[in-house]
């Protein structure tokens, strides 16, 4: 659940955002913020953002550390469970993404790519209470 | 070359409210203190990360038979989980767990429960099993199953108030407990009746 | 040179305390210097490319700076940095971590006003204000953390029983209670997504009045 994925995140947030040095470019939200996006934008991105992390993010994520290891794990499998249940969400709203969010979401892999992929994928995994942030509020 | 060790048999998965123990018979070597590992694998390691498998730390060359997974084993998909026997440098092949586990399946039993009438308040005191467990509680007017009123607690402290209730009447309660991030339940529990002393009751 | 003239040490510990979003930054001094050490203050928005002096806390020999104006935005994340200087000398500028307000910062307990008859007790709460800026809008915690509820506990000071209570609007009538007796009440925030709580406020007590047909 996504309590989970909070949880697993808080035991490593200082971990993994001591390990992203840069910190004038942000992955999720440069140059604009998620919470600018209506919640009817909500379910394309989200559905969009939870495949970027599963597809893209976790895997390049492996440290030293494994308890770190182990929680990332935690994590990227969480991630596996709720995108299934937002995967029902998605099939039942076919929830389109409108040309801001799929403007934003290329955006992300831009600032993605923009890095080299071990440090993009410790930031991307450094922002996630950014993602979470978001989707709890809105 | 040194004879392989003997891998670790009848491995099992022990999963009640939400905690999830793996088990397996112990390798005997005569005059040798055999130490086992276990690793686990989740749904995104074998779908995503080349099928790898990652250590539990806490079970490494532990010397007992079983090994507490629950903290590993915290999303909703299908883990695999294996063993494997140490003597010194010897080491076995990984004995692996017969199919998947998914911790979905872990048996709810129902909660502890104490009813108690305190003046003319209905109260509830329940067992704390963990931050992943609510409570449903159902209460009602003995005779009265009909109107029955349900409260739901998601905090466990000591006595948790249900109501204000009349003198002379039995009021009974049942509980059962709701894990949200499996979306299940246990069954109810014995149901409990109190009644606050006083007042004429239409059972007596 | 450059190393030299930053040869002091450094501030230590250098860290945000925040209270219903109240954002102030926090350091020790150098270590092995007396008195007479001035610092420096900056931060930056995580993602955005630049430091922002703060002008209020410059030269300034206390070891502690208030941000929440400039960190009051608790969709953003936020970086800040400290630099001493003595004698001609300096530190290194030093960092916190990542802050982000939403979900670092305490909560104060809400304050219980209370009023009886002889058979109940009634039970206003109060969450404490969030940190505003003198010509910003008041910002409730409500509104910040929709997902807020209540514990209560309620203690009878005869029985010395004790019962909880979890409700999500800000009051609660307890009835059906003794005439002439003590009740002390105590509450605490919960706030589920993401998940914070505060401690349990102090105690307040009330006395329920004494039955007058006895």
């Amino acid at each position: 659940s996504v309590t989970e994925i909070r949880s697993g995140f808080n035991a490593i947030k200082a971990n993994i955002q001591a390990r992203d040095p840069i910190k004038t470019l942000s992955i999720l939200s440069y140059p604009h913020s998620l919470h600018k996006f209506k919640s009817s934008d909500r379910c394309c991105i989200t559905h969009h953002l939870f495949n970027f992390y599963v597809d893209k993010v976790f895997k390049h994520c492996k440290t030293e550390d494994s308890y770190v290891n182990r929680k990332i794990s935690s994590i990227a499998n969480s991630f596996l469970s709720v995108r299934r249940k937002l995967g029902q969400c998605h099939e039942q709203n076919q929830c389109m993404c409108g040309q801001e969010s799929t403007e934003k979401l290329d955006q992300i892999l831009v600032n993605y790519e923009g890095l080299n992929v071990t440090s993009a994928a410790i930031k991307s995994l450094g922002e996630l209470d950014i993602l979470l942030d978001w989707m709890e509020k809105s | 070359e040194e004879a392989l060790l003997p891998e670790p048999q009848n491995i099992s998965i022990i999963s009640t409210n939400m905690k999830h123990f793996l088990t397996w018979t112990p390798v005997i070597i005569q005059g040798e203190t055999v130490r086992y590992s276990v690793e686990f694998q989740g749904e995104y390691e074998r779908e995503y990360a080349n099928e790898s498998w990652i250590p539990i730390c806490e079970c490494s060359l532990i010397t007992t038979t079983v090994c507490n997974i629950t903290e590993d084993i915290s999303a909703s998909v299908a883990y695999n989980l294996r063993v494997r026997a140490a003597v010194g440098a010897r080491r076995s092949e990984w004995g692996t767990l017969k199919g998947f586990f998914n911790r979905i399946t872990t048996s709810l039993t129902p909660p502890l429960m104490k009813v108690i009438a305190d003046g003319y308040h209905l109260l509830v005191e329940l067992e704390d099993m963990g931050p992943a467990f609510q409570f449903c509680v159902l209460y009602w007017k003995k005779g009265q199953e009909s109107r029955m009123q349900q409260k739901v607690v998601k905090e466990v402290s000591s006595v948790v108030h249900l109501d204000t209730i009349e003198a002379g009447p039995d009021y009974c309660v049942k509980a059962q407990t709701y894990v949200e991030a499996i979306n299940r339940s246990s069954s109810f529990c014995q149901t409990q009746c109190v009644r606050v002393p006083g007042g004429t009751s239409m059972w007596l | 040179s450059g190393e030299l003239y930053c040869s002091l040490p450094n501030p230590r510990n250098v860290h945000f305390e925040s209270v219903n979003m109240k954002n102030v930054l926090h350091w020790s001094a150098p270590e092995g210097t007396g008195d007479g050490v001035l610092y420096k203050v900056k931060y930056s928005v995580y993602g955005v490319g630049k430091w922002i002096r703060k002008p209020e806390c410059r030269n300034i020999n206390r070891t502690w700076c208030d941000l929440s104006n400039e960190t009051s935005d608790y969709e953003e994340q936020y970086y800040a940095s400290v630099k001493a200087f003595l004698s001609g000398m300096c530190s290194d500028w030093m960092e916190t971590t990542r802050f982000n307000p939403l979900t670092d910062t305490k909560i104060d307990p809400p304050t219980v006003s209370l009023s009886s008859t002889e058979r109940s007790i009634s039970i206003i709460l109060t969450a404490p204000e969030m940190w505003r800026s003198p010509e910003g809008e008041s910002l409730s915690l409500l509104q910040v953390y929709p997902g807020l509820q209540y514990n209560v506990s309620v203690l009878n000071k005869k029985t010395k029983k004790r019962w909880f209570f979890s409700i999500s609007n800000n009051t609660l009538v307890v009835p059906s209670l003794e005439p002439g007796t003590a009740y002390c009440v105590s509450a605490q925030i919960h706030v589920t997504t993401p998940l914070l709580h505060s401690g349990f406020s102090k105690e307040y007590c009330t006395d329920t009045l004494k039955d007058k047909t006895a």
